[in-house]
């Protein structure tokens, strides 16, 4: 084993140092962002306050006042929390079909679930528009919400499954051995067992949910507007208001970035749809 | 019977709901592409309804082929997927083949290089075009500016002035320009999907087989030498992935165009698409037909690829 290990001067110094500088460097945009957000308006475009500066929160204290932004947060809350939710309600019953009592059109199944990912958002930009405003449901948090979930059930089903067929198939016979229904196998062995799996699953759709930025553009006006719409609707301020964008931005990505954070590992798994271990 | 029966009843409701989500607006994407339909037309009323009477086969079809924009939404999509590829894959195999051994802090670069992955697609183009990349006020401005004075300063010093009184003034790159408007989405897509790449890449490197590596060190195997011969042919499967799953979700960007220059010299398929949509809804679902196809080329080599590791 000794010579495996890196014995060179780069394995001991230069490694770690170049490893950090190029984390820094691709950290570092997200750093500026946050740096900018606490420098008022006027000194975010001062080449002599680059650097120093007296810093202040009246960027984020006045988030409500320049932008609303509690509003599109509660919305971006809202319709990512429900999508999330009735992605994996509709998608652990459909999961649990497929691990524990597969067929032989399963994988098929499975293939065409994820086909439906990859068709390009845009090819039906107009006939989501049309249907949407013919049944009334534009720019309602509902119609945001159910798009939400299509667009990542795929995602879902897929983790879910994954986890689910790492299950011991005893373990849920031994449930139907001791006359416990369908309902109460998911709810009362699987959910327990698959716990984990589930929640890193949600977590995960609840971040794709949270950055969409598609279809929360394009389906909405003002009502069910989310942080994104926000975003895109102040998008080139040419200098003006640096410090306050900043500041919404900073609030928009923040939360989801930390949640990234828990999750890396299960990001891999959900989004190579198993393909690389 | 029914003890197998109802369990698979359990997948209905995913794969109808699906099917209604793919099927419906497609179709009616398909059959706006074979009619007349504009959204405004005071001349021709009937136009503005969809209805079979307003059939004009291939005639949407022919229109979007004819137009100028379109040839150049595609060299502009193959261009702007292409470079972030390119560069997703270059710097995603050298990073994680450096962090890949354990090294003080290295949790926290793990944590650090994956953050721009979470960043939303919104907040990362209004953040790069605007703090860094803007040629006045951003980052790149300041650079460009203290680059030029540092050179001026240094025209007056005795020797070395000669030699930098021979360089030019550097001038700033504006991205939002129809001609550079493509690289600055360039830059923070890539920016943003490089730990992507870093993470599968770091995935697949652990399962690297050492005992292998081992045996090539004691033959003499130089660094380089296993790199080229070991580790690259082993990230072969997952540099695949990488780029098929990019491409996909690449070949559909939006929101990073619209924000640097409101597609000004700078369209792709989906903004080609907006832009259609805005009045000739016939010629906006060809477009969108070619969309498909082209993400279905991608598709299938994906779908056989993930197929092929399903039920192991």
């Amino acid at each position: 084993m000794a010579i495996v290990a890196n014995q060179t001067r780069f394995g001991t110094y230069g490694r770690p140092v170049l490893a950090w500088v190029v984390a820094l460097i691709f950290f570092f945009p997200i750093f500026w962002l946050v740096f900018t957000s606490f420098k008022t308006d006027a000194d975010a475009v001062k080449p002599e306050h680059l650097l120093f500066f007296t810093p202040t929160l009246d960027n984020y204290l006045n988030m409500t006042e320049n932008y609303d932004y509690w509003r599109f947060a509660t919305n971006s809350v809202i319709t990512s929390v429900f999508a999330t939710v009735f992605a994996l309600a509709v998608g652990i019953p459909c999961a649990y079909a497929m691990a524990f009592n597969p067929s032989r059109a399963t994988k098929d199944v499975l293939m065409w679930m994820l086909s439906t990912k990859m068709l390009p958002a845009a090819a039906v930009l107009y006939p989501m528009t049309f249907i949407t405003k013919s049944i009334g449901l534009f720019d309602t948090h509902f119609m945001v919400i159910v798009v939400l979930m299509l667009i990542n059930l795929p995602i879902v089903i897929w983790m879910l499954f994954t986890y689910f067929k790492e299950i011991p198939k005893e373990i849920i016979e031994a449930g139907q051995m001791d006359g416990v229904n369908t309902w109460g196998e998911i709810k009362e062995i699987l959910i327990p067992l698959a716990w984990g799996g589930i929640a890193s699953t949600a977590l995960l759709c609840f971040i794709f949910c949270w950055n969409e930025a598609y279809w929360t553009v394009r389906l909405t006006t003002t009502e069910a507007a989310t942080l994104s719409k926000l975003i895109e609707g102040n998008r080139a301020p040419e200098g003006l208001f640096f410090g306050r964008l900043s500041a919404v931005s900073a609030a928009a990505v923040g939360p989801i970035v930390v949640l990234g954070w828990f999750c890396q590992k299960q990001l891999v798994q959900g989004l190579t749809f198993g393909a690389v271990k | 019977m029914s003890n197998r029966s109802l369990p698979r009843l359990l997948q209905t409701p995913a794969v109808i709901l699906l099917l209604i989500w793919m099927l419906v607006p497609l179709s009616l994407t398909l059959y706006f592409s074979f009619i007349r339909y504009v959204l405004n037309n005071l001349r021709r009323p009937e136009w503005t309804t969809p209805s079979f009477s307003n059939w004009r086969g291939f005639g949407n079809y022919e229109f979007v082929l004819n137009s100028k924009d379109f040839l150049f939404a595609i060299q502009n999509s193959l261009l702007i997927v292409g470079s972030i590829l390119f560069c997703t894959v270059i710097f995603g195999v050298l990073i994680a083949v450096l962090i890949n051994k354990s090294f003080p802090g290295q949790g926290i670069v793990r944590v650090l290089l994956i953050s721009p992955f979470f960043v939303m697609p919104a907040v990362n183009a209004v953040l790069w075009i605007n703090m860094i990349l803007d040629p006045v006020l951003g980052l790149q401005g300041l650079a460009v500016n203290g680059i030029n004075d540092m050179i001026a300063g240094l025209r007056s010093t005795p020797v070395l002035g000669a030699f930098f009184s021979l360089w030019p003034e550097f001038e700033p790159i504006s991205f939002r320009a129809t001609q550079t408007s493509a690289y600055a989405v360039i830059i923070m897509v890539t920016w943003q999907w490089t730990p992507f790449a870093v993470l599968i890449f770091m995935t697949s490197l652990q399962s690297e087989d050492q005992q292998q590596k081992e045996a090539a060190i004691l033959d003499g195997a130089g660094a380089w030498s296993q790199f080229r011969f070991l580790t690259l042919p082993h990230l072969g499967r997952p540099i695949a992935i990488v780029v098929m799953i990019q491409a996909i979700f690449h070949l559909s960007l939006y929101a990073e165009i619209e924000i640097v220059s409101r597609g000004n010299g700078n369209k792709n398929l989906p903004y080609l698409i907006g832009e259609f949509a805005n009045n000739n809804i016939g010629a906006a679902s060809a477009t969108g037909i070619f969309a498909v196809i082209l993400a279905n080329i991608v598709a299938i080599f994906l779908l056989r690829m993930i197929g092929k590791t399903l039920m192991e």
